[in-house]
């Protein structure tokens, strides 16, 4: 009997098992977090579980990745993730999504899932996830990793707190993996404990961890609760929703490197660096300024309306949050540079073109 | 005495995960902004707790002696 070791738990049992069985939890990202929740879902025999990933399967995921196969490199995260949970749990249904989440499927795919878990490794995203949310009074368990640290809680549960309570300031440029680096262990320790809440949720067993902040640190194993309560007192509904997200999501175009630097004589034209002063390489244009984003929304005054601006960062993914900014304070001609100052840097030194 | 926890980014930038400073009647804010001006955290952005409870009316929250402060930076990493 295959759940027969969860079952003759107290806190469990034949109707604990039954919950699980009818329970729906969507996982958001099938990357590092994404990898280790699913199996622990599917094993538990969680009836039904959604996985939302539109990335192919990369060398580098597999130091931490640890669901995926070396020889599945470039096949879809979303599908292969569903082929290993349905192999090691036939009973379940597995729902693999080959998408995005965005502004679109964001509501529709909530209102289904009674559990959303934020495996995502950006905070436009999360934020994403909140609203969508709160609109469809939903709970989400959050995670995330910086380095050696993680941190968890359990957001809008039972009328709870949510993720804004806790990080209001949407401007932030927290780094991912990609750029700060991550063990294995990490993402799966921080993975173990969002799977750890979805299933006392679902048993309603244990104390879940909403309203509360946990980080914990793989370093010195610290661990630390921080109570946050509810502040936001302006819940979204489904129309503030799309316009809000609406005007994030449609406006938002990115131009080649290439393009963007065939316009360095246009005085039209303004190049908008939006990194820390101290990062490099530093592309000197001659129409140009440096504001950093999060400095960005008070100096929209050195910006002028009447240009058209292209924006560029490291690598191409705080000057798309920049372009939003700016799109939501009436600049319209507003371009995010895709590949950011490192393709610049690249197509300068290779067709050496003359920038100053 | 004041203790001070970073977490993250911050922590990274302080270049310590903790220290101890000399406690002054100061709201929380005051605090903030001082260590914002002594070790150049303008560019991070971070939610702040006392005692183990985030606080977000920073202005008008008053420390006593022997508080424990935390700067609490936004994980990404998934």
């Amino acid at each position: 009997m295959r759940y027969n070791r969860q079952i003759i738990l107290p806190e469990v049992g034949e109707k604990g098992q039954e919950k699980l069985t009818q329970a729906k939890v969507l996982i958001i990202g099938a990357g590092g977090l994404g990898a280790a929740i699913l199996p622990y879902l599917a094993a538990a025999g969680i009836g039904e579980i959604g996985i939302i990933d539109d990335d192919a399967i990369e060398i580098s995921n597999l130091q931490r990745q640890v669901i995926y196969k070396s020889d599945a490199v470039g096949k879809s995260k979303a599908l292969e993730a569903k082929e290993m949970a349905l192999s090691l749990n036939p009973l379940i249904q597995i729902n693999a999504i080959t998408d995005t989440l965005n502004v679109k499927n964001a509501i529709p795919l909530f209102e289904y899932y009674d559990i959303m878990v934020d495996a995502t490794d950006n905070l436009h995203t999360k934020y994403l996830i909140n609203d969508a949310c709160v609109v469809t009074h939903k709970p989400f368990v959050y995670g995330s990793i910086y380095k050696f640290q993680g941190q968890i809680s359990v957001f809008n549960y039972q009328n709870g707190p949510t993720y804004r309570c806790l990080f209001p300031d949407e401007s932030s440029n927290s780094k991912n993996c990609v750029d700060s680096g991550v063990m294995g262990i990490s993402v799966g320790i921080i993975g173990m404990f969002q799977a750890n809440e979805v299933l006392k949720m679902v048993l309603g067993i244990g104390n879940v961890l909403s309203g509360e902040l946990l980080i914990y640190n793989m370093l010195n194993n610290d661990q630390q609760k921080f109570d946050l309560v509810k502040t936001n007192t302006n819940p979204l509904n489904q129309l503030d929703f799309e316009k809000k997200y609406n005007i994030i999501e449609n406006t938002v175009l990115e131009i080649s490197a290439k393009e963007a630097l065939e316009q360095i004589d246009n005085s039209d034209v303004l190049f908008l660096d939006v990194r820390n002063e101290e990062e490099l390489p530093k592309i000197s244009l001659t129409n140009s300024i440096q504001i950093p984003l999060s400095d960005l929304e008070e100096n929209l005054k050195k910006l002028d309306l009447n240009k058209a601006i292209l924006i560029y960062c490291q690598s191409g993914i705080r000057s798309k949050k920049a372009a939003e900014i700016l799109k939501k304070h009436q600049f319209l001609k507003v371009q995010s540079i895709s590949g950011g100052a490192l393709k610049l840097q690249e197509i300068i030194a290779n067709n050496a073109i003359s920038v100053s | 005495m004041l203790k001070l926890k970073y977490f993250g980014a911050v922590a990274e930038k302080i270049k310590v995960q903790e220290e101890n400073i000399p406690f002054s009647n100061s709201s929380l804010q005051e605090l903030v902004d001082a260590l914002e001006q002594k070790y150049d955290l303008t560019s991070l952005s971070y939610s702040i707790a006392v005692n183990q409870k985030i606080v977000q009316d920073t202005n008008n929250y008053m420390l006593i002696s022997n508080d424990v402060v935390a700067l609490l930076p936004p994980f990404a990493g998934g």
